[in-house]
């Protein structure tokens, strides 16, 4: 099996606010383009971020999304989130919520109350899935992923774990639905720890470097908070941890299909987008109370 | 600077060449502002047309109360300014500051001349631009005068599709001259009706 080569590793840009509860380095499309990272459309990484205590929880208001799904994968703090599609529920660390928004939905998030009384390290990926031209105007719907639900591999050698989001490990499937061939793993090893991966050739494949440094391909050293990308002339690629390590994998088949972006609405043409828009302010998004 | 939005504007509005956009390139001044920081300020004279390259701006005055009236909002590609201070050279009654942090071309008298000078269809397009505006202020103040708030937020919305993502619902009341509850119970009203019959 041929290594696949590192296209591009880079380093967490200047943060910045979305709303006033997630600060986020934004590495998709901020490191390359859409085409480039198809299916992920957008990625926001809130790295380690300490939130001082507060009564009036800080996040993010009412707000639509059209065309795709969001996946918000907690590891560091608690979330609320509330949609009009009547999904709702808390995020809670190592939690994961895989939002299918499709034909559209208001939704809201937040720090979790109790949390936020409290305060502390909030650590967070929002990743934004793109769907398929055929299911983008499908109904929305929700899959809330607990911790204990998640497939754990023990990897040989005491290395450490793999965490199966969504997708297939060594044919194990976990358990998040999708409508494209999407593989997101947690890889988490001890220091010292080695693993090999490997996915089609043709996949979009990335790295966030959530925990700890690692050594990729026995040659580039991917530092905490960084973001890997992989070309796409080989299959496999080697981690070796530095420190005990927590990696976020992602490896997509590309759609393929052409992108019409603008705000929260991601479609394939201008004028699916203006309809976005259009049904958006005259209601037929559905109401949630702020 | 990379300004694509005003590129474009000059070349397929304002009818120049790609050739003669490089031309009055060096001219171009442009301005970034942050979020709630002014580009006029009641009682200065207004100097110059903001085109948004991104961003978004509003247009108000201050009544005798400190209440602010939103008259007009500017997002990509709209062009705004105080035309009767720039015109007569006197102090302004309004102000007019950035909702998002955002990139303007200033546009003045000189630069106006310099384009004509260039291509003298981009004088046409100024009048143009002055027709539209004048259009849609007697459209505002007709629908100000006789129309509902469901209609007056149906044809503003129209107009902006995307503010209601960008601007705070208060702003949004503002320019609709209704309260903002009354701007929420309109919105949820739509969300009952069927669009379809």
């Amino acid at each position: 099996m041929k290594t696949r080569s590192i296209e591009k590793v880079t380093p967490p840009g200047s943060p910045h606010f979305v709303g006033d509860g997630f600060r986020v380095h934004n590495f998709i499309p901020g490191t390359s383009t859409m085409k480039r990272m198809d299916p992920f459309i957008m990625m926001d990484y809130n790295s380690k971020f300490n939130f001082p205590p507060t009564d009036t929880p800080k996040g993010v208001g009412v707000h639509p999304h059209r065309g795709f799904e969001t996946v918000t994968i907690a590891y560091k703090g608690r979330v609320e989130h509330g949609d009009s599609a009547g999904g709702g529920g808390i995020i809670g660390e190592g939690d994961v919520q895989w939002m299918t928004a499709a034909s559209g939905v208001l939704h809201k998030e937040f720090h979790e109350t109790e949390w936020s009384k409290k305060g502390g390290e909030f650590q967070m990926v929002q990743l934004w899935v793109n769907l398929p031209a055929k299911d983008k105007m499908s109904p929305p719907k929700y899959q809330a992923i607990p911790n204990h639900e998640m497939l754990n591999i023990a990897l040989p050698n005491n290395a450490g774990e793999i965490e199966v989001i969504a997708g297939a490990y060594e044919g194990k499937k976990g358990p998040a639905s999708t409508f494209s061939p999407i593989n997101m793993y947690n890889v988490k090893l001890n220091k010292g720890g080695k693993t090999q991966l490997s996915f089609p050739v043709h996949y979009t494949t990335a790295l966030v470097m959530i925990e700890g440094d690692a050594i990729i391909n026995e040659s580039t050293d991917a530092l905490q908070d960084h973001f890997v990308m992989f070309g796409n002339d080989g299959e496999s690629f080697a981690i070796e941890a530095k420190s005990d390590a927590i990696i976020l994998v992602l490896s997509g088949e590309p759609l393929n299909e052409p992108i019409a972006a603008q705000g929260p609405f991601v479609m394939n043409t201008r004028e699916e987008l203006m309809e976005a828009f259009q049904d958006f302010n005259t209601g037929k998004f559905g109401y949630l109370e702020a | 600077m990379n300004l694509p939005n005003f590129k474009k504007y000059l070349i397929e509005k304002g009818g120049l060449s790609e050739e003669e956009y490089y031309q009055v390139n060096s001219l171009i001044q442009t301005k970034k502002v942050q979020q709630n920081e002014f580009l006029l300020k009641e009682g200065s004279i207004c100097s110059h047309f903001f085109f948004v390259e991104h961003g978004v701006l509003r247009f108000y005055a201050l009544n005798d109360q400190g209440k602010e009236n939103i008259l007009q909002f500017a997002t990509e590609n709209w062009i705004l300014s105080d035309r009767g201070s720039i015109f007569y050279k006197e102090p302004s009654n309004y102000n007019i500051d950035a909702i998002e942090d955002t990139l303007t071309v200033m546009l003045d008298e000189h630069f106006i001349n310099a384009v004509a000078k260039v291509n003298p269809n981009f004088r046409k397009q100024n009048e143009i631009l002055l027709q539209n505006h004048i259009r849609h202020l007697y459209r505002r103040i007709s629908l100000l005068l006789g129309a509902s708030a469901k209609v007056r937020y149906l044809d503003f919305v129209k107009t902006y599709p995307d503010i209601m993502l960008r601007v705070p619902q208060w702003m949004i009341a503002s320019y609709l001259g209704v309260t903002p509850e009354s701007l929420s119970r309109v919105r949820k009203a739509l969300t009952n009706e069927d669009f379809k019959s």
